[in-house]
């Protein structure tokens, strides 16, 4: 027998009780996320597929009504087109803000680094209800903005239960994510690649499109992500800045969930977010060019 | 004499095995009730569970929440043998809808001595009410001169943009279109209730996502008239809030808040000494005098400050509760009108 064949007859135990080892540690982890995600998941599929009954809830059947509902009606329909609108317009109104951002934080080389760092981490400190609650007080008739302006032209502007103070919110709450997911995608790009591209000749705009952009694309693509997915479920947002007049699916759902007490249909409407999310995410992975993906 | 020695390993096993031995280790009684947080809250433990039930021994822990999740969680653990909650706070539709689902037990006044002196349109075979308000028109009475009379006159081009409602009370502002409209507050499917209803959102109707926010509508300037119970102008009159009442000449629909025992309450003696001890003209008067809410006993007449304020008017106003049989059947599909005609325009 060679000492090769030795050596690969050691090498398989070895590799057996580290794989027992791995399953050891990952089993607990897997478990949970069966229980406490997939079992939740499964529970709201057959839910969704019951009929609501006012006084008993639900009645344990299998019909596709609660989706077809949801298909069928242009209130529905409508409902989720701007829901759609609001995580689209905010996410790309927090790459706009956060890529410079992101940008500036990563090559900044000031003392001030780590105060700025903290200046965008700060607003996750406090709750995304109470920091609407201060928008709210922005934004309502009699507020500051609205104070304002009515001092400096004799005319209010209310921004309560409008398009744009959601977004603005959703923006405010999501912007902290986007920067700093970029910032770190930024800082693992080395310096001297920017540096060689500027000995070559390309001026800074040229640099950052050429050099830095394409190498920053993945981690900007899961900023945006994150940031669509965060805006899709929106609930405290749109419920605080919207008004009730202000449709998205997050509040509609609890609505049917707790108002109505329509579990299957509020299950359905659930399945539906969810699946819609997951296929714009699926999708938004094609506006990559292959070369430059994750 | 002998020394009597206790191992550590001893101690402990001692320690696992209290739970265990019934009577040991929990002298006190414990109730839990599911309430509405605030105000409400405290008042029930101020007034309640500290001066009444606390001398008897008995502990309570309050489960907090908003009373949608709270009838939620109730139908779903309508199942277990025990369910996590003694006594549960409800509104009146939902305390029928609890009712009619089979969920609570039936109370009289073997269970619950203080009963009797409940007002008989408010008693019911198991719900107890705890407190009532009549629906009113609101309006700030530094702008409005003639206060609206009946609900046709909110649709008065005068009032255009200036009427406020909260969006959480879409069923008893259905209920008053109703009575406007019909002359009976269950009709909120009728044609006729939701065209007077449609009608008012066009006149710009404001919707507010929560009842605070319509006082601070008011007190801006943003609405000058709407619909609320008489407590809540009550209480923003005691704000500082300008804000008057105006009773509605086709009548007044009751809002009515009380509490239950689910079938599977762990403690139901001590839910039964929670609802009589909340009957008690001591405690129902300090939530008129905080809250502004009408005792539902007969044995806690109002007086000084609050008495004024809660008189009703002479000949008093039509005092309608609502027919909940018929409102509990037609409330989802008035949701989803509501949600379709009036939020989504």
């Amino acid at each position: 027998m060679t000492s090769v064949a030795i050596a690969q007859r050691a090498k398989v135990p070895a590799e057996r009780s580290q794989a027992g080892a791995a399953a050891t540690f990952l089993a607990p982890a897997t478990l949970a996320v069966l229980l406490m995600l997939v079992a939740p998941l499964l529970l709201l599929v057959r839910f969704s597929v019951n009929r609501f009954d006012a006084t008993d809830m639900m009645i344990e059947m299998v019909t596709p009504e609660n989706y077809l509902r949801f298909f069928s009606d242009p209130f529905y329909l409508s409902v989720l087109r701007t829901t759609l609108f609001v995580a689209v317009s905010s996410t790309a109104l927090c790459l706009l803000l956060g890529l410079p951002m992101a940008y500036t934080l990563a090559r900044m080389q000031s003392r001030w680094k780590s105060a700025c760092m903290l200046a965008i981490v700060l607003p996750l400190f406090v709750g995304s209800t109470v920091r609407m609650v201060g928008w709210m007080i922005l934004f309502a008739r009699g507020g500051m903005i609205d104070s304002t302006l009515r001092m400096m032209t004799g005319h209010g502007f209310e921004l309560m239960y409008t398009t744009t103070a959601v977004v603005a919110g959703v923006v405010s709450i999501n912007l902290p994510f986007v920067v700093l997911t970029i910032q770190s995608s930024i800082e693992t790009i080395d310096t001297r690649i920017e540096e060689a591209a500027q000995s070559l000749g390309a001026p800074p705009s040229r640099c950052f499109w050429r050099v830095v952009w394409p190498l920053a694309l993945p981690g900007t693509a899961i900023a945006g992500i994150l940031c669509f997915i965060l805006a899709m479920n929106a609930y405290a947002t749109p419920y605080l800045l919207g008004g009730p007049r202000f449709q998205m699916m997050a509040p509609l759902l609890y609505w049917e969930f707790a108002t109505n007490n329509n579990w299957p249909f509020a299950s359905a409407l659930a399945l539906i977010l969810m699946g819609t999310t997951l296929l714009l995410t699926a999708c938004s992975n094609f506006l990559i060019p292959k070369r430059y993906r994750a | 004499m002998s020394e009597l020695r206790i191992s550590r390993r001893a101690a402990l096993a001692g320690a696992v095995a209290l739970p265990f031995i019934p009577g040991a280790a929990f002298a006190e009684e414990q109730v839990v009730i599911a309430t509405w947080g605030g105000d409400y809250a405290n008042l029930l433990r101020d007034n309640v569970e500290e001066p009444q039930l606390k001398p008897k021994g008995i502990t309570v822990v309050q489960d907090v929440g908003d009373e949608d999740p709270r009838f939620a969680k109730m139908m779903a653990q309508r199942h277990l043998p025990r369910g996590p909650d003694d006594v549960v706070c409800l509104q009146g539709v939902l305390g029928f809808k609890a009712s009619e689902a089979g969920l609570l037990e039936t109370l009289d006044v073997t269970k619950v001595p203080n009963l009797v002196h409940v007002h008989p349109n408010l008693r019911s075979g198991n719900y107890v009410p705890h407190i009532y308000s009549l629906q009113v028109f609101i309006y700030n009475p530094d702008k409005i001169k003639e206060p609206p009379k009946t609900f046709t006159d909110l649709l008065d081009p005068k009032y255009k943009g200036k009427v406020g409602l909260g969006d959480g009370n879409y069923l008893y502002v259905m209920m008053a279109a109703a009575l406007a409209a019909t002359g009976d507050a269950s009709k909120m499917t009728d044609p006729a209730t939701r065209a007077m209803m449609t009608k008012l959102n066009e006149n710009g109707l404001r919707l507010y996502p929560s009842t605070d926010s319509i006082g601070a509508g008011i007190k801006s300037g943003e609405i000058d008239v709407g619909i609320m119970w008489l407590a809540r102008v009550i209480m923003w009159q005691n704000a500082g809030i300008p804000v008057a009442a105006s009773f509605p000449t086709e009548g007044s629909v009751l809002y009515v808040s009380g509490m239950v025992v689910p079938k599977n309450a762990p403690n139901k003696k001590g839910a039964f000494d929670y609802l009589n001890a909340m009957l008690d003209p001591s405690s129902q008067a300090r939530f008129a005098e905080h809250m502004g809410y009408l005792p539902t006993v007969d044995n806690c007449p109002l007086t000084g400050k609050i008495g004024e304020q809660l008189a009703l008017p002479k000949p008093a106003p039509k005092m309608f509760v609502p027919a909940y049989d018929v409102v509990s059947k037609t409330q989802a599909d008035t949701a989803d009108w509501w949600k379709k005609n009036i939020q989504h325009t």
